[in-house]
């Protein structure tokens, strides 16, 4: 009893039955890659929206407005501490600047303010909020502690517009989170039952290498190399779909779909999306031909 | 080398197909099994080769009590008992020789011992010319030849055959039953189920006799031959 001629038995007797039995094959592949392909799809989707809310939320300032008489010491102190709370850059912003800056803005509009004689702006720093740090809760906080400080005549960070993207961030997260279970679960179904299809064409089989005297796990093994030649298959035919799809939408034809890109280009991480459907397809091909399986191996 | 204590095999909602079976069959007996259809000689043979269960009473299998047997000894017990069954059993999609060495592959024998021993098997029933085609290809008969080769390359301690001679014309009959008593001859141990009241009083060995589920004979050569003669 050697283990090589198992092994050699085994992979003849799955890649035999696929090509015995081609059309059960082909619909298993089909309806594996095709749960893949809606994977990949959502990965898809979900990767290019963070990006848009990403570069929404690029611009999340917190400016704080300092009086005229603030001193020096303190401002450091605080400018300290900003960089220390929310892990961001602190710039120090000249009155001449913000009017500058204001004027620029303005265009037209604007060039009466260059003839003032005097700058009605005051100093302000201006701190560029990292992601991480654009909690609205921890940020309202701050800006309440900044606001009490003496030397301090006013703090502004885009409340309203920074709580509206956290709402669609955290909206994303939880649309996302739905179509991947309703995705995975339709896949498991689909593919269980496609496999016990599969399995049930071979039942008199399974029988006969039972009363012949082989183990559930001899019986067993074929089915599970099946489904995971079934897997590969799939998650290669679904990486194929989606890159297919990715360039069909960079291409510019891409008509209705064409608002999803980001100046052109489509944010794809091939590697990881790659890994995750080989790994998901191997998965559940196991997956549905070990639950397949096991109803016919009581012989 | 098969034992059974009072057995009783009942399926739910159903009378018993069997009731209080005694018997005791020695290593290299050869015992035929008969009695009219449905008496329950093919539950009798299940139970012999575990695919059933007894509801009552206890199996032995070479020693060895089958209710404590647990599911996975079971593939181990049956690699020693070669079985013909009344439906052949054999895989369409698999050539005659492919059929016969699948009680092979089970064990992981290497694939061409496997065509050697199938080849060399499948020229003792007289089908090596059959190797290749597919069993759907084949007489009744010869499937029964295949089915038997199948129960035999293993070189099975015990051998359990339901009618293995029931498509046979009379001259593959007197073929396969000289297979068979040449096997016995061995020392395998074989179990026949027939109905064929020719061939018990030809062979005059061992009979069994079943009617409705119960041992109604237990008898030796002659006279079972005699026995039956007056029941056919």
């Amino acid at each position: 009893m050697s283990a090589t001629s198992k092994l050699a038995y085994f992979v003849r007797t799955a890649v035999g039955s696929i090509v015995r039995s081609p059309f059960v094959h082909v619909i298993a592949v089909a309806s594996l890659s095709l749960s893949l392909l809606g994977f990949g799809v959502a990965r898809l989707a979900r990767a290019q929206l963070d990006a848009l809310v990403d570069s929404l939320g690029g611009e999340v300032e917190l400016t704080v407005y300092l009086a005229g008489d603030a001193p020096a010491e303190q401002v450091a102190e605080l400018e300290r501490a900003l960089t220390q709370r929310t892990g961001g850059e602190v710039r120090r912003v000249s009155p001449a600047e913000a009017l500058g800056r204001l004027a620029t803005q303005l265009g037209e509009d604007g060039k009466g303010l260059t003839e003032l004689s005097d700058n009605p702006l005051p100093w302000s720093l201006e701190v560029r909020l990292p992601k991480a740090a654009r909690d609205p809760a921890a940020l309202a906080d701050l800006a309440t502690r900044t606001r009490a400080l003496p030397f301090v005549t006013g703090v502004d960070y885009g409340e309203e517009a920074l709580a509206r993207l956290t709402m669609i961030a955290r909206a994303l997260e939880i649309a996302s989170l739905i179509v991947f279970s309703l995705v995975f679960l339709t896949a498991v179904i689909v593919v269980s039952a496609t496999l016990q299809l599969a399995i049930f064409a071979r039942r008199e089989e399974i029988e006969i290498q039972k009363l012949v005297g082989a183990t559930d796990r001899f019986v067993r093994v074929p089915f599970l190399l099946e489904g995971l030649l079934q897997g590969l298959l799939a998650a290669a035919l679904a990486l194929l779909a989606v890159l297919g799809l990715v360039t069909w939408l960079e291409s510019g034809d891409g008509g209705l779909l064409a608002f999803t890109r980001l100046d052109g280009r489509l944010l794809v991480d091939w590697a990881r999306l790659s890994a995750e459907l080989v790994g998901i397809g191997c998965l559940l091909g196991l997956l549905g031909s070990f639950i397949a399986v096991r109803r016919f191996l009581r012989v | 080398m098969i034992q059974m204590f009072h057995v009783t095999k009942a399926y739910p909602g159903d009378p018993p197909v069997l009731v209080d079976i005694n018997l005791d069959i020695d290593k290299g007996e050869f015992v035929f099994l008969t009695g009219p259809s449905g008496a329950g000689k093919s539950t009798l043979l299940k139970l012999m080769f575990l695919a059933e269960r007894p509801t009552r009473g206890q199996v032995l299998l070479a020693g060895r009590n089958v209710a404590r047997l647990r599911e996975s000894g079971i593939p181990y017990l049956r690699r020693n008992i070669g079985v013909v069954f009344q439906d052949f059993k054999l895989l369409p999609t698999r050539t005659v020789a492919e059929n016969v060495g699948f009680t092979l592959d089970v064990l992981g024998t290497p694939r061409d011992e496997v065509r050697d021993r199938s080849l060399k098997m499948l020229r003792r029933v007289g089908l090596e010319h059959k190797a290749d085609v597919s069993p759907v290809k084949l007489s009744g008969g010869e499937q029964q030849r295949v089915s038997l080769a199948r129960a035999l390359v293993n070189d099975p301690a015990l051998l359990l055959a339901d009618e293995p001679t029931g498509n046979l014309d009379p001259a593959l009959t007197v073929e396969i039953m000289d297979l068979l008593t040449d096997v016995n001859a061995r020392g395998t141990t074989v179990v026949v189920a027939t109905h064929d009241a020719t061939l018990i009083e030809r062979y005059q060995k061992r009979t069994l006799r079943l009617e409705k589920g119960t041992m109604v004979a237990d008898e030796r050569g002659a006279k079972a031959a005699r026995l039956m003669s007056q029941t056919a």
